[in-house]
């Protein structure tokens, strides 16, 4: 039975193919919003989790400023006299400071815009190996005083893609020797990095000392909680000591709590997002109603012959319920289409043109399936009164209805 | 003979707002299984009302119409279009086919709120056409065949729910008058062959031979 309302149905849509198509790509542009906004917000989400991931769970993170949004605006840094506290905080195997900035690098002719990170290779090397998971593929880490450097992978495929471990390259009128090149290390962002030791990059940038912010490895056997509490005290000891200085500003996280905040302002973004692409979609459920109620008025004189050849209301609700179920399906499954294949290649044009960022759409079954069964439902409900109508035409009226 | 339907006392009014239109005046009379019943009567006279009212398009203002010994007018409009699919075949004057659909749809259509099966439905269907003379014109629409064809059509569709009563109002009104004779020898031979009830409402005398039985109506008054 419902095969034949189905049928019915479709051929109603296509007396007006124009209208129906019209109203189908209404359904088919919010459809398309939210599958392509909803997969590349997850998929920004899944990068950002994912670089966060890399670092081990008893990792802690300091950073100037009351919380992370002030630390990453402001150009306040940690001292060196912080950096030297937080080392000797009990519960710190050790830290790792790694300023960064953008540099000119330049290779035989070519001239590239590279982040720059300073390490102190010394100090950091076995929570780089073994809590971060850096390996080189070829060559070694730089060793200090020998002006070398360390490249991403990326920077070596890609960027540069010439290069060889022991090649010279000139950073602001210094030359450097390629020691090494590193295994991928999960994101693009990191993989398009320069690495160099602490003092080479101090003397190439002119920043004299302290670091934008500074990780802390937690001896094995103690709670990263505590040793996060520790921290906090020692820093504020550090400051008070200090002339002149404010009340103590700098934000102490571990790897956890940052993820978790992350992961909850990516959250709400995706609210966000979802809710203005709704209003795309609900724009496109009206349209759906419009021309259902335009169509009811042009047909009631057929609405009158339905039911004098014996059809009840809720045949008439029905073969226009499937009349405006289609339009969202198909709107649907079309909108779901190009927004899988404008995610897509959003993702591809990011990777082609700009290697420091990184993103990959991210597309489950459940969002496909999501974007399809919620136009059909938007269809339906928007069918659903101008069906009604139809279905209330008394009999007698409808076939007079000229 | 036992009657199929009986209309008792019934008053249909309009509400025209300020006037009370009364189309029909205290009209009764039965209607017999088998009868071929031509209703007569000029335009303006209640005629087409009336034909509402016994095929259960319509409920009456006041009175009460009996539908094979059930009381329909206070049925509601779901139990009425249970009927009207179940028991009564419609031929209408302008044909009142779908125009996207072709002739073997337009008779299918009606079984569709049957809940019969499609492949029955269709054969059922090309069957009928075939009994009007049609076979040649089964996946043609509206717009492509005669008036004489469309009307043809439509009583196909009528029968595809094998009612026990075919109404026709005016069948013969849009189409030439060679055309309209055919229309009425094939509701002749539904009547005698097939036993079926027809009702016919018309306002050409000429038509009144084809009935046993004529209610001539005039004001909204069953004239004697």
């Amino acid at each position: 039975m419902y095969y034949e309302y189905f049928k019915v149905a479709v051929k109603n849509l296509r007396v007006r193919p124009l209208r129906s198509w019209l109203t189908i790509l209404g359904i088919v542009i919010g459809i398309f919003l939210v599958t392509s906004l909803m997969s590349l917000s997850e998929g920004l989400k899944n990068s950002i989790m994912g670089e966060l991931q890399t670092m081990g769970g008893d990792l802690i993170i300091v950073m100037p400023g009351e919380d992370m949004f002030s630390s990453l605006m402001g150009g306040n840094d940690l001292t060196d006299a912080d950096l030297n506290s937080i080392e000797r905080t009990r519960g710190v195997e050790t830290i790792v400071a790694m300023p960064w900035g953008a540099e000119i690098v330049r290779y035989e002719d070519e001239a590239k815009t590279i982040l720059i990170t300073g390490i102190s290779f010394e100090r950091a090397i076995t929570l780089l190996k073994e809590d971060m998971g850096w390996h080189t593929i070829e060559g070694d880490f730089p060793r200090s005083g020998r002006r070398e450097i360390l490249l991403g992978n990326l920077v070596a495929k890609n960027i540069l893609p010439d290069i060889r471990v022991g090649d010279e390259v000139t950073i602001k009128g210094k030359r450097f020797y390629v020691s090494g090149y590193l295994r991928s290390l999960g994101n693009s962002q990191d993989d398009s990095m320069i690495m160099m030791d602490l003092e080479d990059f101090r003397l190439v940038t002119g920043k004299r000392e302290g670091a934008p912010m500074a990780m802390a490895k937690v001896v094995s056997g103690f709670e990263v909680a505590d040793v996060v509490r520790n921290i906090e005290e020692s820093l504020e000891e550090t400051r008070k000591r200090r002339v002149g200085e404010d009340t103590p500003s700098f934000s102490v996280l571990s790897s956890d709590t940052v993820s978790d905040m992350v992961g909850s302002i990516m959250g709400i973004l995706q609210v966000a997002v979802f809710a203005f692409a709704s209003i795309a979609i609900i724009v496109g459920g009206i349209g759906v109603t419009n021309t259902m109620f335009t169509s009811v008025n042009e047909r009631t004189k057929e609405i009158g012959i339905l039911k004098a050849v014996g059809a009840k209301k809720s045949d008439i609700v029905m073969i226009f319920l499937f009349e405006s179920g289609i339009i969202g399906l198909i709107g649907g499954v079309l909108g779901v289409i190009l927004g899988v294949a404008t995610s897509k290649g959003a993702e591809l044009i990011l990777a082609y043109a700009n290697q420091m960022f990184y993103l990959e759409a991210h597309l489950s079954f459940f969002l496909i399936f999501f974007g399809v069964a919620f136009s059909f439902f938007i269809g339906c409900i928007s069918g659903y009164l101008p069906a009604r109508k139809a279905a209330m035409l008394e009999p007698v009226d409808a076939l007079r209805y000229e | 003979m036992t009657n199929i339907i009986k209309i008792e006392n019934v008053w249909k009014t309009y509400d025209l707002g300020k006037i009370k239109l009364n189309v029909l005046k205290n009209v009764s009379l039965e209607i017999d299984q088998g009868d071929f019943a031509i209703i007569l009567g000029p335009s303006g006279s209640g005629k087409s009302t009336l034909l509402n009212l016994v095929s259960c398009l319509d409920v009456p203002t006041k009175g009460n119409i009996f539908f094979k010994g059930k009381n329909i007018s206070e049925f509601s409009e779901d139990e009425l279009a249970e009927i009207r699919g179940k028991d009564i075949g419609f031929v209408f004057q302008r044909f009142n086919l779908l125009p996207h659909l072709t002739a073997l749809e337009n008779v299918v259509l009606p079984t569709i709120f049957q809940g019969k099966e499609e492949k029955e439905s269709i054969g059922l269907a090309k069957n009928i056409l075939e009994s009007v003379g049609l076979k040649e014109r089964l996946n043609h629409r509206p717009t492509e065949l005669s008036g004489g064809e469309n009307q043809r059509v439509a009583i196909a569709r009528a029968l595809i729910n094998n009612p026990e009563i075919v109404v026709a109002d005016e069948p013969t009104g849009n189409i030439d008058s060679r055309t309209g004779d055919k229309i009425m020898d094939i509701l002749v031979e539904l009547n005698k062959k097939e036993g079926k009830t027809v009702i016919v409402v018309t306002h050409n005398n000429d038509q009144v031979k084809y009935g046993n039985r004529i209610i001539r109506i005039k004001d909204g008054e069953i004239v004697k």
